[in-house]
């Protein structure tokens, strides 16, 4: 069987090129898979299936929606949604193409003609543009799953979020893979600082990574722990302004809270291990699997996220879970002094870490599902055809209606062990 | 109890598995409870056919009959199991091993295409399903809880069936190694006969018969072993205990098999068993220089293995006797307390 690889690869640089990076080469020893090259406008010749990688970066992904949309119907399409919320990239490939229509429309079949009016509106520059205000309630996901025959996700949130839209597929869910046995030498420059407890964040600094409030929780730690130091890497976005809010929860730059602008791959291992405790916040969640996060865990970091979307789905026993809701400062400032005083949890805490990763996230794990679902993908449907289609032609033998009323418990049953979707 | 026991069965087809259904029927109903034996007729090809074969078992509605509700059901081996009922066991015999540990072997069912690649996921999600869902899961054997563990996940409790009832006795060791069971491919006995090829001074008996037969004959003539290879055919209770009284070992090695009643069978009439390091479930019994003998799956090695027990007569008695007592320690009444438990 021929398998059809289209995604980001590196030396591209994102998350889902790094992810295809680790996976290809496992699934490469399992099965025929090619990888299609960047912005192809065809699938190999003789294709059995092909394996799209989908999130919302149009720049990044524009390219593989395109080539689903020429191969739809033709060769059976396996999707990995990376995140559920698509606005971003459903936007870039109509309203960026300078098609109005084509991304009312798609607003449209989301939210009747609610979405039409809020479409008109944003190309009319009436209301500032949805995926920047309320991307995770109009998560234009559709246009990708009606050309989808197997989504494969990562968390049972957007499993949940997925079986909620109109699509009747099979999907299946899978765990991120990641790298099993990283570098975990401490960066040098963290670990100079000296500190006794230091807590980290790593990515792009905004207010849905909730800054604010991680800033603001540290500051009360601050108080008490002098011996602490938080660690912000990553660029800062323009809605964030930092040094106001440093200056506001009197934290001293360099002394309370040091700043690490740009932080290339091979930077981040190390700063993940010179971290005691990692915190990965999100809010909203676009129902993404944060990698940094798993890279976290996997350098046997304790965790920190809001217990919200996939995160909440990370076990107790390797994450400190922080509510979404107006308590949440507090309830962070809570988790920050419990771990800084009790290095013993913090261990404990990461050797689970490190356990649940191998065990969880392990490639080789992660390319044996992805192998079942490939086949599952490429011939799943010829499957229940020929099963359903015996049960069909049974029930014409006797007299029975195969699409009446009679046969919807055989439909039922036929579900239940896998046939259907 | 109402206890529906569920197996299903390849029509004119009779192996092991029946007997530990039909006998476990019996056993149930021994100890006063109202059994009934549930089968429909099972065809694993073309492949297809075995999943909607699991789906003609789901679309049983067993939850009760005659207005009286059908307290328990013990399913036992693919696809019964797919059965649905509130207090479902199953006793796993074994899953369609072609889509598993046999997949692209020389016993596999599916080929590479899209088609059939996808229909041997489709039977992993219906185990997994339908296994998953058991009140309680038990495997025959611990080979067959291992393959559970490896391919779905799913742990299994092992509950090891005993052996028949035969009137089992101990005789002089007699100058032939005998194989028992039913004939194919899997069971090689070819082995064996290959291996008659090299042991002049000893004869080989074969009990049982199956659509392997035929060529295990030409094998034997064309070894030139005609005169020492005699096949029995189907041999009655009486003649199978006679023949395990009097023979000097037992042979049984088939390829990774789910459990094999063979050994047991063997070591209550105090004979030593031949087999080999790949036979699978029979490893769970025999233990090499203890009970038996394991060894490679040659036919050099099994004619080897043969001729010492021909050389040391008295280890094999010895070594036969080290085996009655695993054999004696599976009882129904255990079975069935775990499997009512």
């Amino acid at each position: 069987m021929k398998v059809a690889y289209v995604s980001p690869l590196p030396p591209e640089r994102s998350g889902i090129a790094d992810y295809s990076g680790l996976l290809l080469p496992a699934l490469q020893r399992r099965a025929d898979v090619k990888p299609v090259r960047r912005g192809a406008r065809r699938l190999p010749r003789g294709a059995d299936v092909a394996f799209y990688h989908i999130g919302n970066n149009p720049d990044a992904h524009g390219w593989i929606l395109d080539l689903m949309r020429r191969h739809a119907t033709r060769v059976p399409a396996l999707v990995v949604l990376h995140e559920f919320v698509l606005h971003h990239l459903v936007g870039g490939l109509t309203l960026g193409r300078g098609d109005a229509e084509a991304y009312r429309a798609a607003l449209q079949a989301e939210a009747g003609p609610v979405g039409r009016l809020l479409g008109h509106a944003v190309v009319d520059g009436l209301i500032p543009p949805l995926w920047e205000t309320r991307a995770q309630d109009f998560p234009l996901a559709t246009p990708v799953l009606e050309l989808t025959d197997l989504a494969v996700v990562h968390s049972n949130y957007v499993e949940q979020r997925v079986r909620s839209t109109r699509f009747d597929g099979p999907v299946r869910r899978i765990p991120m893979p990641i790298w099993p046995d990283p570098p975990t030498t401490p960066d040098a420059e963290v670990a100079g600082l000296g500190a006794g407890v230091v807590f980290g964040s790593i990515g792009y600094l905004n207010p849905s990574k909730r800054i604010p409030q991680l800033v603001a929780a540290y500051a009360r730690l601050r108080d008490v722990r002098s011996d602490s130091v938080l660690v912000l890497a990553g660029a800062v976005s323009r809605g964030l302004e930092l040094e106001p809010l440093l200056a506001r929860h009197r934290l001293e730059r360099g002394r309370d809270v040091v700043l690490i602008d740009h932080v290339p791959e091979e930077r981040l291992w190390a700063l993940l291990s010179a971290f005691d405790v990692c915190v990965s916040l999100r809010v909203p969640t676009m129902g993404e699997t944060s990698a940094m996060a798993l890279r976290a865990l996997a350098v046997g970091r304790p965790l920190v996220v809001n217990d919200l979307g996939w995160f909440a789905e990370l076990p107790d026993a390797v994450t400190a879970k922080v509510p979404v809701d107006e308590r949440e400062t507090d309830a962070l400032a809570g988790v920050l002094a419990t771990l800084a005083a009790d290095p013993s949890r913090r261990a404990a805490m990461g050797a689970a870490a490190r356990a649940f990763v191998r065990t969880e996230h392990d490639p080789e794990h992660s390319a044996d599902l992805y192998l079942a679902a490939i086949e599952e993908a490429a011939g799943g449907a010829a499957v229940e055809r020929a099963v359903l289609d015996e049960v069909a032609r049974a029930a014409q033998d006797v007299g029975v209606d195969p699409y009446g009323p009679e046969l919807e418990d055989v439909g039922r049953l036929a579900r239940e062990v896998g046939l259907g979707g | 109890m109402r206890i529906a026991v569920c197996h299903p069965q390849v029509p004119f087809e009779r192996g092991g598995a029946e007997v530990l259904s039909d006998t476990l029927v019996a056993e149930l109903r021994a100890r006063g409870h109202e059994t009934e034996l549930l089968t429909v007729p099972f065809k694993w090809y073309p492949p297809q056919r075995a999943v909607t074969n699991a789906l003609a078992w789901r679309l049983l509605d067993l939850e009760e009959a005659q207005g009286k509700p059908i307290d328990l059901v013990i399913a036992t081996k693919f696809p019964s199991y797919a059965v649905r009922h509130p207090n479902k066991v199953v006793w796993l015999v074994h899953q369609l091993r072609q889509a598993y540990d046999l997949d692209r072997t020389d016993l596999g069912e599916f080929d590479e295409t899209a088609f059939d690649r996808a229909l041997r996921r489709t039977v992993h999600r219906l185990d997994n399903q339908t296994l998953g869902e058991a009140r309680r899961l038990f495997a025959i054997s611990a080979n067959v809880a291992d393959r559970l563990r490896r391919f779905n996940g799913l742990e299994a409790e092992v509950l090891t069936p005993p052996p028949k009832r035969l009137p089992y006795r101990s005789g002089q060791y007699g100058d032939f190694v005998l194989s028992v069971g039913r004939l194919d491919r899997a069971k090689r006995v070819d082995l064996l006969v290959r291996a008659a090829a090299s042991i002049n001074r000893l004869r080989v008996v074969i009990a049982g018969d199956g659509p392997d037969r035929e060529r295990l004959e030409d094998v034997a003539q064309s070894e030139g072993v005609d005169g020492r290879v005699e096949f029995a055919g189907l041999v009655d209770e009486e003649q199978l205990a006679e023949l395990y009284s009097r023979c000097l070992a037992v042979y049984y090695a088939p390829v990774d098999e789910d459990f094999g009643y063979v050994p047991y069978e063997a070591f209550l009439a105090e004979r030593p068993v031949v087999t080999t390091r790949d036979a699978g479930g029979p490893l769970e019994a025999v233990v090499d220089g203890v009970n038996g003998i394991v060894c490679e799956s040659t036919p050099a090695d099994v004619a080897r293995a043969c001729l010492w027990f021909a050389e040391h007569p008295a280890v094999a008695r010895e070594r036969g006797q080290a085996g009655r007592g695993l054999a004696e320690r599976l009882t129904w009444d255990s079975v069935v307390g775990a499997l009512l438990s």
